[in-house]
């Protein structure tokens, strides 16, 4: 017998449990949930904001006014978002605890002769659509990404976890350094020695 | 091509059930890798170019999703590998001493052992499924039979 032969011997003993079915009708369903989520993802674009980043910008602006669904300390809630033309926007939202809550931010890009560009509406909504990382008080770590909301917290190794989230058309690759920042691409898993 | 999930499941739940057993050591694990792989291929949108390529993507995300099971702190260690195993039925000591022999070697070497002596992959094969080189999958592979060859003696043969 060779070797090839004996293995396949030996791995023939094991088989699923007797209960255990592949279900296609349930399969089918499960699939068909899981496409419903997706498209939800589409129709309200999900921010998440993390509370520190938000630069205070006296930003009493008008300009183009959207309603969205954004992630604060981990409670899903709709905000108002206002952008200015000019790099700056301006949001309105009720916190976890019922309490109007106001926040601005904004930000530039550098052309290649130092001239400031304003950053573009689009510009800003990547940035405020970007993955985050939240640390919980009662120590559980999330990732938080336009609907979803992943529990990372038995995922670090060495203190870095890669997580890869997946939308309906995008996938992202993140490295996470626990409690040192984190970085995404849509190609690879960053090197955790590239950042910070 | 994108063949009907009950083709597949009828001709592949064995091979990807072993081959999520060989990482996660652990039979409701495995089962549960089965069927996120089946899971995975319905809400897969694009065709496949062969046969070769479907069973080759299904192994790969078996392997995957076993990976994230294993990582998970949650990973259901109920029944213990040793007891698993009393309740298998060998068809030779020898076959059972090879299963005990396998399953206790590193994870790394464990799949690509799988995938050389289960399902037949060559070593360029095995590489594009665990997107690693051909030269990791060599001294794995090599590593991994240097360690049965020591466990096991005469029961396994010098087939590099």
């Amino acid at each position: 017998m060779t070797n090839k032969e004996k293995y396949k011997q030996a791995f023939s003993a094991i088989h699923a449990s007797d209960d255990f079915s592949l279900e296609v009708e349930k399969m089918e369903r499960t699939k068909k949930q899981h496409k419903f989520k997706t498209m939800i993802s589409f129709v309200a674009v999900c921010v998440m904001i993390v509370g520190s980043a938000t630069a205070a910008y006296a930003a009493d602006v008008g300009g183009i006014q959207r309603t969205i669904q954004l992630w604060i300390h981990g409670d899903q809630t709709e905000a108002t978002l206002q952008f200015d033309g000019n790099g700056n926007y301006s949001m309105d939202y009720t916190d976890g605890e019922g309490n109007v809550k106001h926040q601005a931010g904004g930000g530039v890009a550098f052309s290649p002769d130092g001239t400031e560009i304003p950053a573009s509406e689009e510009e800003l909504t990547e940035q405020l659509t970007a993955p985050d990382v939240e640390y919980e008080d009662d120590g559980s770590v999330w990732v938080y990404w336009l609907d979803q909301k992943v529990a990372i917290t038995d995922k670090f190794d060495n203190g870095v976890c890669y997580v890869k989230l997946e939308s309906g058309k995008e996938t992202l690759y993140m490295t996470v350094k626990y409690q040192n920042g984190y970085s995404t691409s849509p190609h690879k898993y960053p090197n955790p020695s590239e950042f910070n | 091509m994108k063949p009907s999930v009950e083709i597949l499941v009828e001709k592949y739940q064995s091979n990807l059930y072993a081959a999520a057993f060989n990482m996660c050591k652990n039979a409701q694990d495995a089962e549960d890798v089965v069927q996120d792989t089946f899971i995975q291929y319905l809400s897969h949108k694009k065709g496949f170019e062969s046969e070769q390529h479907i069973r080759a993507w299904l192994i790969r995300v078996a392997i995957n999703k076993a990976k994230n099971k294993n990582n998970t702190f949650f990973r259901r260690n109920s029944l213990p590998l040793e007891d698993y195993i009393e309740t298998l039925t060998f068809e030779s000591e020898e076959s059972s001493e090879l299963f005990e022999a396998v399953m206790k070697l590193p994870e790394k070497y464990r799949i690509v052992i799988h995938l050389f002596y289960y399902e037949d992959y060559s070593v360029n094969e095995i590489a594009d499924i665990l997107r690693v080189t051909p030269s990791n999958v060599k001294v794995r592979l090599s590593r991994g039979r240097m360690s049965l060859r020591n466990t096991l003696k005469e029961v396994w043969e010098d087939d590099e």
